[in-house]
């Protein structure tokens, strides 16, 4: 379990979503571990030896959104609502606590809160997660909710309130990090069409830990297909991108085989974007600009309320698709055919990127890069638009 | 109250009386209903012998039955097994809980034993007594369509007449209250059948709250493979299983000697859809309909049965497994214990029956009649009998289904620490060991597997009493059901509450085991699984169970459970705790 604990701490700070040295996980076997900040074990030995679950994390995020969210959320406010559909689905709302609100010496507050929810944010501390089965399971509510809080910030920025000067100070860290495009490095991938089985599965893993490795995604949220013939090789559901070697599952077209009960959630898009474009391969992720452009739309006379699965209407990124549809057997799989092969991509409102290829997986993955730092100089043009007071430019 | 009735049915067979008798909200509140209630309400009783006239038989539904949320209209019937010996208690769904919530009852508590065979009629109005003579002896479908005009029916079938040990007690739409035996406690009690009708509605305190829950599982539901993706258990029903079972090298194959069949495609998810073309059909309510059915109606077989019937007895032919479960059905009889107990027979005797042998073979363990009368007391008794115990591959003498423990540790695990004996559903590892759900572990590896399998324990024994479909967790987990449940009854539920009460249902059942004379001894598998390996192929080693890591995580489990290095109690007054 250790080994556990330890394999999923590296994980949270590669992928730079929790700020090293307040970060803990703990999990009980038959006894406590602890890993991380040891300021936090007190809080963490607290809460965990209360529920029954396994296991625990703590962590501040890496970027300052708890303090954004916190100040621009009314006080009264004891939950965030996640724009994002995956979330919203999983999590629903995430509670918000603030620190006048517990003790840490008696945090039966959180403890309760914990004993509903698999996440909520704490003022002080940052975001609390909890698995009942594995360590693996506390680190992606971490993550979800984190991509939660993350979608949801920067989309405020461009849609509530514009941004104070301090705001913008305080993200100073991620103006930074924007300023770097994503680099697209897909030369040293598989190239050309990919026949054999081994040089399919090799060429899958390749491109999951690149996606990952890119920072495109956590590792968490995405998948990718590879059709042969009159089958499909897909990546599990609930594997990590970076960590695909036997979680990729062989799946008859047919349906002569239903040991493929174990694919992806997104089997039947695939399949269905497959038949449709002929492509070979598919790449889906949930790269954060993507995700928050996505929830833009300049309507002003819809009726339709939830825009998540109800919206028919195509609208674009630049030149990319964006359609709207649920996870799974919802509406993904007839939205994003009929529109991914204008441009080899695109877009489902709050949720992610699909990607096709005609032969390996360098072009998905380029197509994927090349939107998301389109839609991050997006991101900033529109923001800089909102503050013209402001020289962003200086402020970065 | 809401979501609840606060009403139970007392019957009393001897006497032929019946009276309600009001249910507190404490009591309700503190053990939900189905399972837990019934088991709660077994307190004073559990010591009885199963066929002792007195021991109740209970037939109890949930908060949740009535009202639109979805697989739970299902009830839990509890009693003490015939089989294994142990508290026992089986969810089944079908319109009778549904319409059993609708007469005004939370529960039927059935003690005694009649004089003649006779049938129960309930009605808002309290419970009929009607003589069955002429149904005695008959099989299902004859029993239902004799009484279906009354109302909703669940019967027992020649073997629960005979005292079958594994006899079951049949829904009228083929659902069935399987695997220990309380068709037999019927049987003993003389009752052929019961009978419901009523038209009451189960209220609720808030709908609005409660819609949206609904739309939050519907919605998990639907991002769930397993539940309604192309390959789910929504097209395919449970023999979905068949081919990931055989590419896992673990579906148990010629009574455990082996865990690969060559031939599973023949009766694979797949296989059944080509040659029947079978229709959708499933428990009442239930959004994703797994059951499926040939045009006529007649229930398809499951999972455990086309694998018991099929590679466990060495048959591939998928029409004699179709009869198989066809024939256990009409007699009233669990499949997986049948088809093991025939299994296991087959291999001390050095031949497993053909395939046409196996009607024959099924109407004589119902009459008992010829070997039939030595297969219906199951594999324990029959192999102990033949002297070749260790050929018996059950846990607390119930039957092992189809999942190897070789190729899943968590399972291993949890058959062992099951408190109705070998039974896959108390923990359900196959969930995460195999299916990935919630997240996926490592199958051949039993580290952190005492306290998944404690938490998933105490989870299910909440689920059992709310009473909702395990398959529903596949995609939704207590979050949301805690969320239907406080939407429900205007109690909140939190799922670490649902938790604490699964616990303390589960904790009660292992203490009367206790005192029934169970200990560590049963919390063991049979030999064959430490001694001998599966069968290894593909890249994928089946070596047998690593004996030292495995009795390391029982005494992790103990520890994890507050329990003694041999499995006991440490508080001699537990059960007086407890509310
Ligand atoms: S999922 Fe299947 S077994 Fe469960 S309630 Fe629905 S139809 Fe019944
Ligand atoms: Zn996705």
């Amino acid at each position: 379990m250790i080994r556990q604990i330890e394999k999923y701490a590296d994980k949270l700070y590669a992928d730079g979503s929790a700020l090293p040295g307040r970060t803990a996980l703990l999990a009980q076997d038959d006894c406590l571990l602890t890993w991380g900040a040891e300021e936090l074990f007190s809080l963490g030995r607290a809460i965990i030896e209360r529920l029954n679950v396994v296991s625990l994390v703590l962590a501040q995020p890496a970027l300052p959104f708890m303090e954004l969210l916190l100040q621009r959320v009314a006080e009264a406010e004891t939950q965030l609502v996640p724009l994002d559909t995956e979330t919203r689905t999983f999590l629903h709302d995430i509670p918000l606590v603030r620190k006048s609100d517990f003790s840490h010496a008696d945090p039966q507050h959180l403890v309760e809160l914990l004993g509903q929810r698999k996440g909520i944010l704490v003022e002080g501390v940052g975001i609390l997660a909890t698995g009942s089965v594995t360590v693996e399971q506390a680190y992606i509510n971490y993550s979800s909710v984190y991509h939660a809080v993350y979608v949801k910030t920067l989309f405020d920025l461009l849609c509530a309130a514009p941004p104070s000067e301090t705001e913008l100070q305080l993200l100073q860290p991620l103006w930074a990090q924007l300023e770097q495009p994503i680099a697209s490095r897909v030369a040293d991938l598989y190239q050309g069409e990919l026949a054999e089985k081994s040089q399919i599965l090799a060429a899958m893993q390749q491109a999951g830990l690149r996606t990952v490795e890119l920072k495109l995604v956590d590792s968490f949220f995405g998948n990718l297909s590879c059709g042969q013939g009159d089958q499909l090789y897909i990546s599990q559901t609930g594997a990590s991108l970076d960590d695909l070697a036997g979680c990729i599952d062989l799946v008859p077209n047919d349906n002569s085989s239903t040991a493929g009960i174990t694919a992806s959630s997104e089997l039947i898009a695939h399949r269905a974007i497959l038949a449709e474009t002929g492509a070979a391969t598919i790449l889906h992720g949930h790269p954060k600009f993507s995700v928050i452009l996505s929830l833009l739309c300049d309507e002003t006379a819809c009726g339709i309320t939830d825009c998540w699965k109800d919206c028919a209407k195509v609208r674009y990124l630049g030149p990319v698709p964006v359609v709207a549809g649920e996870v799974g057997a919802g509406g993904i799989a007839k939205k994003v055919p009929p529109v991914i092969a204008q441009q080899g991509i695109a877009v489902v409102y709050g949720h992610g990127v699909f990607a096709i290829g005609q032969q390996d997986y360098r072009q998905p993955l380029e197509a994927m890069i090349a939107l998301e730092n389109w839609c991050r100089e997006e991101y900033l043009r529109r923001l800089k638009l909102r503050c013209p007071q402001m020289n962003l430019q200086e402020t970065l | 109250m809401k979501g609840w009735h606060g009403r139970l049915l007392n019957i009393d067979l001897t006497t032929g009386r019946s009276w309600p008798e009001a249910l507190s909200a404490d009591l309700l509140q503190n053990y939900l209903g189905g399972r837990g209630l019934g088991v709660r309400l077994l307190r004073d009783f559990y010591q009885l012998d199963p066929f002792d006239p007195e021991m109740p038989l209970v037939f109890a539904v949930g908060p949740l039955c009535g009202t639109a949320a979805p697989t739970a209209a299902r009830l839990s019937v509890v009693s003490r097994s015939p089989l294994t010996g142990t508290i026992y208690d089986c969810s089944a769904g079908g319109r009778f809980a549904w319409r059993l919530k609708a007469a005004g009852f939370d529960a039927l508590k059935i003690v005694g034993r009649s004089s003649a065979p006779v049938a129960l009629g309930i009605t808002p109005q309290g419970g009929e007594f009607l003589p069955a003579d002429q149904l005695w002896g008959r099989r299902i479908t004859e029993t239902v369509q004799a009484l279906e005009t009354k109302g909703s029916v669940a019967a027992i079938g020649p073997a629960g007449e005979n005292r079958v040990l594994y006899a079951n007690i049949m829904m009228g739409e083929g659902n069935s209250v399987g695997r220990g035996g309380l068709g037999a406690v019927m049987g003993a009690k003389n009752l052929k059948a019961l009978v419901v009708d009523g038209q009451l509605k189960t209220s609720i305190v808030d709908q609005q709250r409660f819609t949206e829950a609904r739309q939050d599982v519907i919605r998990l539901f639907k991002a769930s493979p397993v539940i309604y993706g192309d390959l789910g258990i929504a097209n395919y029903g449970t023999p979905a299983l068949v081919d990931l079972m055989a590419q896992r090298r673990m579906a148990p194959t010629e009574n455990f000697r082996k865990t690969v069949f060559a031939d599973a495609d023949q009766y694979s998810g797949p296989a059944i859809r080509k040659a029947f073309q079978p229709k959708n059909h499933g428990c009442y309510g239930c959004p994703i309909q797994c059951k499926k059915s040939l045009q006529d109606g007649t229930p398809l077989p499951e999972y455990e049965t086309v694998n018991h019937f099929g590679a466990l007895n060495g048959i591939n032919d998928l029409r004699s497994i179709v009869n198989s479960n066809n024939l256990c059905n009409q007699l009233g009889m669990d499949t997986i214990s049948a088809a093991a107990s025939i299994s296991a027979w087959g291999e001390a005797r050095g031949r497993f029956p053909r395939a046409e042998e196996i009607g024959a073979l099924l109407q004589e363990i119902a009459a008992r009649q010829g070997d039939g009368d030595q297969l219906a007391e199951g594999a324990k008794r029959l192999t102990q009998k033949l002297g070749k115990p260790q050929l018996s591959m059950s846990v607390k003498g119930l039957e092992l289904p189809a999942y190897d423990p070789r190729g899943a540790y968590g399972m291993a695990l949890a058959y062992a620490t099951s408190n109705r004996g070998g039974c896959h559903l108390r923990a359900y590892p196959i969930s995460h060991e195999i299916l990935r759900k919630p997240v996926a572990t490592d199958r051949f590896d039993f580290a952190g597997k005492a306290r998944i399998v404690k938490i998933a324990e105490d989870c299910n024994a909440s689920i059992d009493s709310l009473v909702a479909c395990k398959f529903s967790f596949f995609g939704a987990s207590l979050e949301e059901y805690a969320e239907l449940l406080s939407a429900a009854t205007g109690v909140e539920y939190s799922p670490q509450a649902l938790k604490t009460i699964g616990e303390r249902i589960y904790l009660t059942e292992r203490y009367y085991n206790q005192q029934l004379g169970f200990s560590c001894q049963d919390d063991l598998l049979p030999e064959r699984f430490f001694t001998e390996a599966g069968s290894s192929g593909d890249g994928i080693e089946v070596p047998p169970i690593d004996r030292s890591r495995f009795e390391a995580e029982l005494q992790k489990y103990y520890r994890i459970r507050g329990l003694d290095s041999q499995g006991r109690f440490i508080q001699a007054d537990f059960l007086e705790q407890q509310p």
